[in-house]
């Protein structure tokens, strides 16, 4: 048993690596009646091209399986519906696909261990038939289409479209009415078969609980399994540049949706390599509030024109095989705002950065990290994010008081660079 | 945990809540007024306008890099329609001195001294507003109105209540009305500021780890002396029994790739209690995955992805929510109806309550877990004059009866259909 202590947040991550290859960690809360598990598999949508261990073949999946498998996990060979038993248990239960993970996850205040054998029970034992394969067609379908309505979706997918040639990224978590009309349940078990091993999974719990116990409630609920190979995942080769750099679509919307994209070069994701993907999250967090973050003259300036009329929304994105930043906000006149983005970046890497504002975003960041350990909730499902990427939460915090300015203006040169830059748009 | 309520002068109290769950400080300012077709949009400006500059901190920017400065000072200010009252909520959240990478800092202090500015001491030229904020607010408002139509669920039932309610005060829409604002200037404006900081209700929330000498801050603070106490004028929120007298249908056509289908519920009651027997009826009805709506609607006829059921007690209303393929209308409805009608006849099981009860009573459990539930939990029987401890609230849950259920049931009509289709 690994414990990570910090002093800063004041709290413990204890880890333990279970012998079939499970990373369990335990961020206990003490006198906290919500409590919290989510179990992961490194299992996302754009996972859809892989050679099974043992195997020498690849096998390529339609797009939207890994979410579709979530929505069938809950599906039980007794006729009961996981879902149904962990709400009758009173627990808010859930379960999310992102691009790299999949989660299942339960919050509750009473009845944990029970929630605890009826989710570990279910992960673990898939069952899937010809019949409730079809009918989750229809459901996921009106999932697609609720997507289809919303504007944020959209001006999103579109950046990454305008960004991407070939990396699986650009497609739909849920995959599209037509993609997962080839779904079928032999498909589902190959993919459950391949990434829901014990050495590709992750599971955090935090609540009120003694690491140690915790470890072997875990430990009491795992199914045997052999201890399988590397999964070698297959994701096409990406050119550096962007496919386009605009991207419009129509939508009924008050008023126009954009997202400037920014495609950088992924990092190595590994332990190994932690630190500087850690570094460089924090140096382009400071940055984008630095370019057009709420005190920046910038923001202040197409505020008061009414150009801008709430701060924009402001991300990195990144993994193995991807890496993009996102700026995201709506106005009249997103052209003018993106001509104002890139002018701003030239001046900062002309001029250079104020000392007074780094240090002042730097603290502002720093609180932003602490706030996350508030809640059971966003505690775990932080764990288990960073810890797919092979980070430690903690890490953050550990590295933030490192970063200078020289390190600052070295990403703002590699990262923020006008040929890589798109504007996509959303509007009427 | 420990909750002191305290009347600073008539109207005005402040409400401390010590707690050591959290890592951050959170305060929080609630101004409710009652709400009306004449104040609705000034009041909603008034609440963008005072976030632009304060006496001290005349501008946006200033405001925002003091925030910074303490370690990000999460400052939010938000509009709320609690029953027939209009609600300007004011946050600042700030991290707790504990956690800080350094000592020295006052965090409280300052974070109590910035929202009372804000809120109490805004940038006043020659009696009025900062004209140049107030014109630019106006656009902001306008923008803010404008865009209800992006979120096309939300939409769909903003437009049901509007329907349900009209001509009275919770059919209005909070962020006001576009044609309101030409006749707004920045002398008006304030004048009703002046109006309304004189005549509301204020509660002024404290909640963490809270050090002694917090109180005396509170007390001490110039802003807060000035204020006079006042009958305050807002609608206590108690329960009203209603009964639709027929079905109102209601289309509309937008640019949409699925239906929204949304039915607005009256409750023909009207004591106190029955708060938790519609809480319970909700519940099975389409409060959680093992709800009929859900079963049905979902999972046995896969016609939708939601298909859900909220009770907003402050109005004594239940709102059915779906997202359906349009051709679909006629099928959804009827199968919404048929759980309705199934409900009415008792079509419910023991089992299905107390899966209900146990639902409802994790969520209560968890208000002390998070600081702004807590808040908006103590803030919620302020407004309705009932106190109540989270445990006895429990116990409120727990004996609610299979009858008591039953005979909501029997009281719900359905008032207004509304369906946003393409």
């Amino acid at each position: 048993m690994q414990t990570i202590e910090n002093l800063k947040v004041k709290e413990k991550v204890y880890i333990e690596k279970l012998e079939n290859g499970l990373t369990v960690m335990v961020i206990p809360k003490k006198d906290t009646l919500k409590k919290y598990l989510i179990w992961g598999t490194k299992y996302g949508s754009i996972d859809s091209e892989f050679i099974v261990p043992g195997e020498k073949e690849k096998t390529k999946v339609p797009m939207g399986v890994a979410h579709f498998l979530e929505h069938k996990m809950f599906e039980q060979e007794n006729g009961t519906n996981s879902l149904d038993v962990l709400t009758s248990l009173g627990v808010d239960a859930n379960a999310y696909t992102s691009n790299d993970h999949t989660a299942y996850l339960f919050e509750c205040t009473e009845n944990f261990y029970e929630a605890m054998d009826e989710l570990m029970d279910y992960v673990q034992h898939p069952y899937f038939t010809d019949e409730n394969v079809e009918k989750e067609k229809g459901i996921i379908g009106q999932e697609i289409k609720m997507y289809d309505d919303y504007p944020e979706w959209r001006v999103y997918y579109n950046t990454l479209t305008a960004m991407y040639y070939n990396n699986p990224i650009k497609l739909d978590t849920a995959g599209t009415i037509e993609s997962i009309s080839e779904i079928n349940k032999d498909i589902l078990y190959r993919c459950y078969n391949t990434f829901y091993h014990p050495s590709n999974m992750v599971l955090v719990v935090c609540g009120d609980f003694e690491p140690k116990k915790m470890f072997e409630e875990v430990k009491k609920r795992l199914v045997q399994k052999s201890n399988v190979g590397e999964i070698v995942r297959l994701y096409p080769e990406e050119p550096k540049e962007i496919v386009k750099e605009k991207i419009e679509q129509k939508l009924e919307v008050s008023q126009p949706l954009f997202t400037i994209g920014i495609k950088d070069i992924p990092e190595n994701c590994n332990i190994e390599n932690k630190n500087i993907m850690v570094k460089k999250q924090i140096a382009i967090e400071i940055l984008l509030n630095l370019i057009i973050g709420r005190s920046s003259e910038l923001y202040q300036k197409l505020y008061q024109n009414g150009i801008l009329y709430s701060q924009p929304s402001l991300e990195y994105e990144f993994s193995n095989t991807y890496a993009h930043v996102l700026i995201t906000a709506q106005s009249n006149e997103p052209e003018d705002v993106y001509q104002k983005v890139k002018a701003e970046i030239r001046h900062l890497q002309t001029e250079g950065i104020s000392e007074k504002d780094f240090l002042r975003i730097r603290k502002m960041i720093y609180g932003g990290y602490i706030r996350e350990y508030n809640d059971v909730g966003d505690i775990a499902r932080m764990f288990l994010a960073d810890s797919m990427k092979g980070i430690n939460s903690f890490d953050y915090l550990e590295e933030i008081e490192g970063i200078n300015i020289e390190y600052l203006k070295q990403v703002l040169n590699e990262v923020f660079k006008e040929d890589k830059m798109v504007l996509s748009i959303v509007k009427n | 945990m420990e909750y002191i309520e305290k009347e600073l002068k008539e109207g005005i109290k402040i409400h401390q809540i010590k707690t050591n769950k959290f890592k951050t400080n959170l305060m929080a300012i609630f101004l409710t007024t009652s709400l009306n077709r004449e104040t609705v949009t000034k009041n909603a400006l008034i609440s963008s306008v005072l976030r632009r500059g304060t006496k001290n901190m005349p501008t946006q920017e200033c405001i925002s890099k003091e925030l910074e400065e303490m370690y990000g000072g999460a400052f939010d200010c938000g509009l709320d329609k609690s029953g027939d009252n209009q609600v300007l909520k004011f946050y600042l959240e700030t991290i707790n001195d504990n956690f800080l990478p350094q000592s020295g800092e006052n965090m409280w202090k300052k974070t109590i001294e910035k929202l009372l500015e804000i809120v109490f001491n805004p940038l006043v030229e020659n009696g009025a507003f900062k004209e140049e904020y107030v014109n630019q607010e106006k656009e902001n408002v306008k923008l803010r109105i404008e865009s209800k139509i992006d979120n096309k669920a939300k939409y769909a039932l903003d437009r049901c209540i509007e329907e349900m309610y009209k001509g009275q005060p919770f059919g209005l829409y909070k962020f006001g009305y576009t044609e309101d604002l030409e006749n707004i200037d920045s002398k008006n404006l304030y004048q009703t500021y002046k109006n309304l900081i004189d005549n509301c209700k204020i509660d002024i929330f404290v909640s963490g780890i809270l050090d002694d000498n917090l109180e005396q801050y509170i007390l001490e603070n110039e802003e807060l002396q000035k204020l006079k106490p006042r009958k305050p004028d807002y609608n206590i929120a108690k329960i009203i029994s209603k009964k639709a007298e027929k079905e109102n249908s209601v289309a509309e056509s937008m640019d949409v790739s699925q239906g929204k289908l949304v039915l607005g519920l009256d409750l023909d009651v009207g004591e106190e209690e029955a708060r938790y027997h519609a809480l319970l009826y909700n519940s099975i009805l389409g409060g959680s995955a093992n709800s009929k709506l859900f079963q049905n609607v979902r999972e046995k006829a896969h016609l939708a992805y939601v298909a859900s059921s909220s009770y907003i007690r402050y109005k004594n209303n239940i709102f059915v929510n779906c997202g359906i393929e349009i051709e679909n209308y006629d099928k959804a409805l009827n199968l919404i109806k048929e759980q309705i009608e199934n409900m009415k006849k008792g079509n419910f099981t023991d089992k299905e309550i107390e899966n209900a009860k146990k639902g409802i009573i994790s969520g209560i459990q968890a208000i002390e877990d998070e600081q702004d539930t807590q808040i908006v939990y103590y803030y919620g029987q302020e407004l309705s004059q009932n106190k109540m401890s989270v445990s006895e609230y429990k116990e409120k849950v727990m004996q609610v009866s299979k009858e008591n259920i039953l005979s909501i049931a029997n009281k719900v009509t359905i008032d207004t259909i509304y369906f946003l289709k393409n």
